[in-house]
């Protein structure tokens, strides 16, 4: 496990963008432009011209809701190497957050984005914090040169889905 | 129709107690905010409105937000004057009310009332402008009252600092002759994007101005577009009718009067059918050239036709009825004519009068002795006669 994690994504990973809750997902402090679908939906978030970019200030803040449960384990964060995103705080189940209360609660996980994951290298997550994940909130805290816009180009979810009951499975009972 | 959560935020500092706005700027400002709430809470029922006084001992929410109109309404009596406006910590309060509203959904707006000098400097409120962006808080601003020097360039500053794609408005009311909530209603804290309040302003102004509301019918078709177009339809299709009648009997005029007349309906036998011809002829008279009798005279030379002639009916083939039958072309003559009563152009009534008479007597309200009667009588026509045999009395009349 720990040999793979550090070059990629481990086997059993999925990529949880299939699992997004499109519906009710919200972006704070996105510019009306460049929204946040540059960022997570496939497709546009491989177009590196594409990008989510942050309006008033520098800080972004990104709440997912998942159709189901899932677990996390890595996240991948890309943008331009000046307005890249630097600090992420990770909120799991935490609804409907805002800037004023983004500090109040510990974060599940802090990263700090290096050079590297800039360009495309997952960051491992805490696994045990993301065992039972209903929402996911992403706070992007500053950017890589402190600029006065955040730039991101992709945001990319791995894990693995919770076992749930495959409705179509279920039969109904025939009475004897 | 945008679903919106709405904190108002009033001045009631001392500067409001001032004359230049009828009566004073509290209450044309109280009325404003009244106005405000209604056109929100009637541009989507799931709208939320809330209020905060600014003034005062300190900033006071003194609703949340909730869609109960008479709620909004009931907290704005009994308001006291008084103290000093803090726009900053009135800001600041409101987007933590709308911060806690109930339905998540609901997009923010703050309205600000601005009415007293303003004593926090630009950067500050930029600096508030710019949360409330962040937040995606929209923003309007009423500048009225006190025209301090610098006051028009803060509000703008603030105004910029929180705009996102127009969302945010400000409006500068001078003191005049209008009140303030009309000034608000043509401005875009009102119409939204063009639509939506714009429909519940309209008829406020016009019971503001006590004048014509200039709809047709005095119906706003935003308000009620069903009954709007029910009514314009059906005022073009009395014009149509009144038309056809009008063309019909000008034709008639023309023509050899025949002995019928015309069963024309009456205005509430209509369903009756001829049966009750005699008493509708009288009645006709009475209301020629009425609107609904035009109505009335083509339904019931509609079912006329069924029992003169075999002819189909149609709505304004009155003509081609006529024409069928002389004495139905006389009777629609007649109707359109105000001199009725006078039957000069009758040449051929036949007037069967005890037959006719006896059957007056057996329509109840009728009564045979009536002047009007008897001057019917003088035009009655064998085929209302026959028509009264084949049905029966028909139990209305008014005379």
């Amino acid at each position: 496990m720990s040999a793979e994690s550090a070059s990629g994504i481990q086997k059993n990973q999925v990529d949880l963008v299939d699992f997004i809750d499109w519906s009710g997902v919200e972006c704070l402090n996105q510019s009306t432009v460049h929204s946040f679908p540059n960022a997570l939906k496939q497709g546009y978030r491989e177009d590196d011209g594409l990008v989510l970019e942050s309006h008033a200030d520098e800080q972004l803040l990104i709440y997912i809701p998942f159709i189901q449960v899932v677990k996390l384990h890595s996240i991948v964060v890309t943008g331009p190497e000046e307005e890249g995103p630097k600090t992420v705080k990770l909120f799991a189940n935490r609804e409907h957050m805002g800037f004023s209360n983004v500090n109040d609660f510990p974060p599940s996980d802090t990263i700090i984005l290096s050079e590297d994951n800039i360009k495309g290298k997952p960051s491992i997550l805490k696994y045990v914090k993301f065992q039972n994940v209903r929402s996911l909130t992403i706070f992007i805290e500053d950017n890589q040169s402190g600029s006065e816009i955040t730039k991101a180009q992709k945001i990319a979810l791995h894990g693995t889905t919770m076992e749930t009951t495959d409705m179509k499975g279920l039969k109904k009972i025939e009475d004897h | 129709m945008v679903l919106e959560a709405t904190m108002i935020c009033i001045d009631n500092s001392e500067w409001m107690r001032n004359g230049d706005y009828a009566p004073n700027r509290f209450q044309a400002q109280a009325d404003a905010v009244n106005i405000i709430c209604g056109a929100k809470t009637q541009s989507n029922p799931e709208n939320t409105v809330g209020v905060l006084t600014m003034a005062g001992k300190g900033v006071r929410v003194l609703v949340t937000p909730t869609s109960d109109l008479g709620k909004i309404l009931a907290c704005m009596h009994g308001l006291e004057i008084g103290g000093e406006m803090n726009l900053a910590a009135g800001i600041q309060v409101a987007q933590l009310a709308l911060k806690h509203r109930q339905n998540k959904k609901q997009q923010q707006r703050i309205i600000v009332f601005a009415g007293s000098p303003i004593k926090h400097d630009k950067k500050m409120l930029e600096m508030i402008g710019r949360k409330l962006k962040k937040n995606s808080v929209a923003l309007d601003i009423v500048d009225f009252g006190e025209e301090d020097d610098g006051k028009p360039e803060k509000l703008e500053a603030l105004l910029s600092a929180v705009n996102n794609n127009d969302t945010s408005h400000i409006v500068h009311v001078p003191a005049g002759p209008n009140a303030l909530s009309d000034v608000l209603i043509n401005t875009p804290i009102f119409t939204r994007d063009g639509e939506g309040g714009s429909g519940f302003a309209a008829a406020a102004a016009a019971a503001a101005a006590g004048g014509v509301s200039g709809f047709d019918f005095g119906v706003d078709p935003n308000l009620d577009p069903e009954l709007a177009l029910a009514l314009r339809v059906s005022m073009e299709e009395e014009r149509a009718r009144q038309e056809a009648a009008a063309k019909k009997a000008a034709e008639e005029a023309a023509k050899e009067k025949g002995g019928e007349q015309q069963p024309a309906s009456q205005d509430t036998t209509m369903t009756e059918g001829p049966s009750a011809s005699a008493s509708e002829a009288e009645n006709k008279k009475d209301d020629l050239m009425d609107d609904e009798n035009a109505l009335l005279q083509r339904a019931l030379a509609m079912s006329m036709d069924d029992t003169t002639s075999s002819h189909d009916v149609r709505d304004t083939d009155m003509s081609e009825a006529a024409a069928d039958d002389p004495d139905l072309q006389l009777a629609l003559q007649l109707s359109v004519q105000d001199s009725a009563k006078e039957g000069n152009d009758v040449s051929k009534l036949l007037a069967d009068q005890s037959f006719v008479s006896s059957i007056l007597a057996t329509l109840p309200g009728v009564d045979p002795n009536d002047p009007s009667v008897k001057d019917l009588l003088a035009s009655m026509q064998n085929q209302s006669e026959k028509k009264d045999e084949d049905k029966g009395p028909d139990g209305d009349e008014k005379k």
